[in-house]
């Protein structure tokens, strides 16, 4: 379980006179449930990558449990990233060719040998998903399918974080909500913090905390107005 | 990692296939060059190497050379039979051996000679017995006739329109071993058997001039036709060879002649380099040959080293537009976890394992390219042609393995410059 503590950070892309963002101050407990949401353009996605190590920050500190990715070195924040950051994405980025298991453990085989504790876990999460064949072919499972391995896949190396990035949007309206109840399920489960950007208020509904954002800066938090 | 490059390369089979043919056909030229002209060099090397020195009537002496040591039929000018005589006495000459061509037999080139030359060439025969009569013949290696086997021999060639010589037929009384040289396809007979078929032997004397600035071939002898027919009865196949050679020997096309060292080789070349008689090393003059053919293998080489320089830029092009559609896939390996390492390893690993491909089978088909073409020159000539890699081959293959690896892992290096963020927008 991870805390999020991020302060003066700013983001700025070559050929804008404005930062795309820039947030003061966002704290998030360790096990804490934080809905992202804005209109697209707000700075969502760029918040993504700043605190995930995505993208290189322009400045400030991004904060995780005691570790600021911002002053690491890209190698670095992918390794960080690797060990510590959960991620789900809207297009899964799955790889067609590989099995649902295989792609579970990709990323762990791309970087060292598969231990069997990893190899059990990794069919443990997609049962716990609803895979019901690790070994069938990614292209030919479906849609929603898919999210579950890609859920799977983000769970396996125990990260401290879940940061999910319209992990629904992608989903009709029936198959998103049985995602996103497994997501909040899953991050409770494993004991995770969980960061979600989403418009989908049946997920939101699910999580603590709610930030809005616009312009690149925070315009709404539910926690201040709680605490008002 | 393994698993993942060949499931990629499995979602781009077309382009992986293509990108190997491109890259083997480029390589089999190069391998072909290569070992076709070391074999044509070496084959030849080792059928001139029995043949330390040839002297014959002034002319060309490519056309000697080529004559004496690849049987080839051409119009040689014809020498003074006291040369032969001369050498025979020569105290510096192991032995010198007349050598008469012009007559064939099925396709093979009948060769007058003696029975010295005959164990020069095959120093035990594979079966039978030498010559030791008129009618007898030895047949080389590729000769596909049995002992005891009847050949009526042909004035010139077949095709060349000649006429059977029907005043003698040769029986082969042994077969020689094979010498990898083009004497393999020849029938060797006695040099006076040559001699009486065509009316020249016993009237040397008086028929000196003519045989001197006659030539050895059908045109030549065709208007001494009639002549000829008057002799045809004399000849007596059981008659025993004679193989000493006085002044009054016949005019012939050339002696193969074996010094006893080198510098008796080089003295006696000097001695016989004059207005009538030419000498040649025929490995010198091969050597002059392989000058040329040497230039025309770097000219080939330059070339086939060209199209591999625009194959591998055909296969940058695609790898750099490859990288760009695969930006999304490289950002996704990073974003999810796999160290810079693992990209690097996937991306170059695939081009390399397709560099490697089609390296591989370029080498197979020019081996089997040189092959075909060594196996049809060695129909034609019978001079075997070696192919085979050698040592400095090596160096070839580290080179392209070093450009192979280089070339590999410039698009990997490419495509961690962008930030995983960046890579999975592309």
């Amino acid at each position: 379980m991870l805390a999020l503590a991020i302060s003066g950070l700013t983001m700025r892309f070559p050929g804008l006179d404005t930062p795309v963002l820039s947030i003061d101050r966002l704290h998030l407990p360790a096990g804490g449930r934080l809905a992202i949401t804005g209109a697209s353009g707000s700075g969502k996605s760029t918040l993504i990558n700043a605190m995930t190590g995505l993208d290189t920050v322009t400045s400030g500190s991004v904060c995780w449990g005691g570790t600021d990715i911002a002053a690491l070195a890209a190698g670095k924040r992918d390794a960080f990233r690797a060990a510590n950051i959960g991620l789900v994405m809207q297009d899964f980025h799955l790889f067609p060719g590989l099995s649902a298991f295989e792609n579970v453990v990709l990323p762990v085989r791309l970087s060292r040998r598969l231990k069997p504790a990893e190899c059990e876990r990794a069919l443990h999460l997609l049962e716990t998903t609803g895979i019901a064949r690790p070994d069938q072919a990614i292209e030919t499972l479906s849609r929603g399918e898919m999210q579950r391995v890609a859920v799977a896949r983000a769970l396996l190396s125990k990260p401290g974080v879940i940061v999910a990035d319209e992990p629904t949007a992608s989903l009709d309206r029936r198959t998103g909500s049985e995602v996103a109840e497994l997501i909040v399920r899953l991050a409770r489960d494993e004991g995770t913090t969980l960061i979600v950007v989403t418009h989908d208020p049946a997920l939101m509904e699910r999580l603590d905390r709610r930030v809005g954002l616009d312009g690149g800066r925070i315009v709404e938090d539910s926690s201040e107005v709680l605490a008002a | 990692m393994i698993r993942f490059i060949l499931a990629d390369l499995r979602r781009f089979k077309g382009g992986a296939l293509a990108v190997i043919v491109l890259i083997a056909l480029s390589v089999a030229l190069s391998v072909t060059v290569t070992l076709q002209e070391r074999a044509v060099r070496l084959g030849s090397a080792r059928a001139a190497e029995k043949f330390d020195l040839v002297i014959g009537a002034a002319g060309s002496e490519t056309q000697l050379a080529l004559s004496a040591v690849f049987l080839q039929p051409s119009p040689l000018p014809l020498m003074s039979g006291s040369v032969l005589a001369k050498l025979s006495e020569d105290s510096r000459v192991e032995f010198a051996a007349p050598v008469g061509f012009g007559d064939s037999a099925d396709g093979h080139p009948v060769v007058g000679t003696t029975s010295k030359l005959v164990s020069a060439l095959s120093p035990t025969l594979a079966e039978g017995a030498m010559f030791a009569r008129l009618g007898e013949a030895v047949i080389g290696a590729d000769v596909r006739k049995p002992v005891g086997a009847d050949i009526k021999p042909m004035h010139g060639g077949a095709d060349e329109g000649g006429h059977t010589h029907t005043e003698l037929i040769y029986t082969v009384s042994g077969r020689m071993a094979p010498t990898g040289t083009a004497w393999d396809r020849a029938i060797l007979v006695p040099i006076r058997a040559v001699w009486q078929l065509h009316g020249m032997e016993g009237e040397a004397a008086h028929d000196h001039d003519h045989a001197a600035g006659g030539l050895a071939t059908v045109a030549a002898a065709e208007h001494e036709h009639t002549e000829e027919r008057e002799h045809e009865a004399h000849i007596d196949p059981a008659a025993a060879i004679d193989e000493h050679f006085g002044a009054e020997t016949p005019g012939l096309p050339a002696v193969l002649v074996k010094p006893k060292t080198v510098a008796d080789a080089y003295r006696l070349r000097q001695e016989y380099r004059g207005e009538t008689t030419l000498a040649v090393f025929p490995a010198e003059v091969l050597t002059r040959l392989y000058a040329t053919l040497g230039d025309a293998r770097s000219l080939l080489l330059a070339i086939a080293i060209g199209t591999q320089v625009i194959v591998i830029a055909a296969i940058l092009l695609v790898t750099i537009m490859h990288i760009g559609t695969r930006q999304k896939q490289i950002g996704a390996l990073r974003a999810f976890g796999a160290p810079a390492r693992a990209v690097v390893a996937i991306v170059s690993g695939e081009l390399f394992l397709l560099f490697l491909a089609g390296f591989g089978l370029g080498i197979l088909l020019g081996y089997a390219a040189a092959h075909l073409i060594s196996a049809s020159l060695t129909a034609t000539t019978a001079v075997r042609m070696p192919v085979e890699f050698a040592r400095e081959d090596i160096s070839l293959a580290v080179w392209f393995g070093i450009l192979a690896v280089v070339i590999s892992i410039i698009p990997a290096l490419s495509a961690l410059r962008l930030s995983p963020a960046r890579a999975l927008r592309a």
